[in-house]
């Protein structure tokens, strides 16, 4: 394991009914601290799978991931711990609507990291002034539009402080003119160096902040690479077809 | 008019004047709101304890399936008995579950208010455990997803961020389970129970009138699920608030 490797997937497999339908069919592959890693490829492709196979919201049938050296499929592994460490933002939002946007972000750190309210608000409140929501604090979810739901599970999830975010089609439940707030979040977030795993269907973003494009197609990685080079030069048939019809 | 009173009067002092039968419906409705409170309890523990084990059983079968060991076994099992429960609660009258706890589980007994007090206990704890099942599935699995994700083990989940959504969601059926129960317990009769119905009853035995007893029994339970009602939306309307 090199010093900067943060994870490392093997033989990732993850079958339904039997060995009927294979979501994931042998992904290898390791992020590196400060690597913005971009999943693009069709829809079953397997890349949400794989996304949530990482903090094992999905079970693998097989193959191992190592965080930090430590293999989290291990009997005894402690999964708990390592999802406080991976932040991860889901395509819809999954606020909790009974606590007002305040709550959503200090509970986690409260309960978890045993910070003093003070502590978690103060923190909080800084998060959510870098957003531009400071004034929401007290509102609850159903207050607010997509954009704004989607920008607070982004700093719910930096509230744990964690050393890697996924995110799950982060924009794609959004109507259109709120994309684009959603993704300046995460461009600066991606400035700032945090190490990120984007599921997206937008190539621009892509292009623009990944430091690396990984293209699943039937469960597996088919090409992975430099956006630009990716972009640009698709060796494989699968992804110039695809990329014929997103871009 | 004036004739219509008299005899209303005298049919009044009749039934619950004289011999001060009166005191009968006091008993049988200071009964009736015992078993019905106790069996209301139970239910309630009973009820949630298997809603617990039931969900987190569907919740968890599959990482727990990951490693086989000897707790998923247990759980497996324990499942198993909670599933066999509902299924015989849920698909055998009340009324023949309370004959058989009297006539043949506790025949050895004649303590009937405790009895009855069980008997109705178990059968609304099956009812409440699906209430509750339903409460939680009904939540948007990205709520357990969030949890999860933040680092929440299972169970903080459940606590934090499920079970408060749940219990506004389920109070008013929850309620009306509790409305059912209260009238269920009018069967307790059927095993030397004075419970109120039992009282009207008697009554109505002993002066061959039925009309006021039995509409004054129909006018109690009335009023009770009123007033019952009338608690729970208050209830609704509080947890309501915090909403916005």
């Amino acid at each position: 394991m090199s010093a900067n490797e943060i994870i490392r997937v093997s033989g990732l497999k993850k079958y339904y009914k039997g060995d009927k339908i294979k979501a994931l069919d042998g992904v290898d592959t390791v992020i590196h601290h400060g690597e913005v890693v971009v999943v693009i490829g069709p829809s079953g492709s397997g890349k949400s799978t794989f996304l949530r196979s990482l903090n094992l919201l999905e079970v693998p049938t097989e193959g191992e991931i190592y965080v930090n050296g430590e293999n989290i499929l291990a009997k005894g592994a402690d999964i708990n711990i390592h999802r406080q460490k991976m932040g991860m933002v889901f395509q819809h939002f999954n606020l909790f609507p009974h606590m007002t946007i305040l709550r959503n972000m200090t509970i986690a750190p409260m309960k978890l990291l045993k910070k003093s309210r003070a502590e978690a608000e103060a923190l909080a409140m800084e998060l959510l002034e870098k957003v531009g929501l400071a004034d929401r604090a007290n509102a609850y979810p159903s207050q607010l539009s997509g954009g704004q739901k989607q920008r607070v599970a982004i700093v719910r999830a930096l509230c744990m402080q964690p050393d890697v975010m996924l995110f799950d089609e982060p924009t794609s439940a959004l109507d259109p003119e709120m994309v684009g707030e959603v993704l300046e979040v995460m461009k600066s977030l991606a400035r700032d160096g945090m190490t990120m795993i984007v599921v997206t269907h937008e190539m621009g973003f892509a292009r623009e902040v990944g430091s690396r494009v990984i293209f699943m197609a039937d469960g597996r990685i088919i090409e992975e690479g430099e956006p630009r080079e990716l972009f640009e030069n698709p060796r494989s048939e699968r992804l110039r077809t695809f990329l014929a019809k997103v871009l | 008019m004036k004739a219509w009173f008299a005899d209303f009067a005298a049919d009044f002092r009749l039934n619950f004047i004289d011999g001060s039968m009166w005191k009968w419906l006091v008993q049988g409705l200071k009964n009736t709101l015992l078993i019905t409170f106790f069996a209301l309890l139970m239910g309630v523990v009973l009820g949630v304890v298997v809603a617990a084990v039931r969900s987190s059983y569907d919740k968890n079968r599959e990482t727990m399936a990951l490693h086989k060991g000897f707790g998923y076994y247990v759980f497996t099992f324990v499942n198993g008995i909670c599933k066999l429960y509902l299924t015989v609660i849920r698909g055998t009258p009340v009324m023949v579950q309370l004959l058989i706890m009297y006539f043949i589980i506790f025949a050895s007994s004649r303590n009937d208010i405790l009895i009855a007090t069980i008997a109705f206990g178990i059968n609304s704890g099956a009812y409440v455990a699906e209430i509750l099942r339903g409460g939680i599935m009904s939540i948007d699995n990205g709520q357990f997803e969030a949890g999860r994700s933040l680092g929440f083990n299972y169970v903080q989940t459940m606590l934090h961020i499920v079970i408060p959504q749940v219990f506004k969601s389920v109070l008013p059926t929850l309620c009306n389970e509790f409305i059912v129960l209260l009238k269920e317990t009018s069967i307790a009769g059927y095993v030397g129970v004075m419970d109120l119905t039992k009282a009207g009853d008697l009554i109505r035995g002993r002066t061959f009138s039925a009309f006021l007893p039995l509409i004054a029994v129909a006018l109690i339970y009335l009023v009770l699920v009123v007033v019952l009602t009338a608690l729970v939306g208050v209830l609704e309307r509080r947890l309501r608030k915090n909403e916005r």
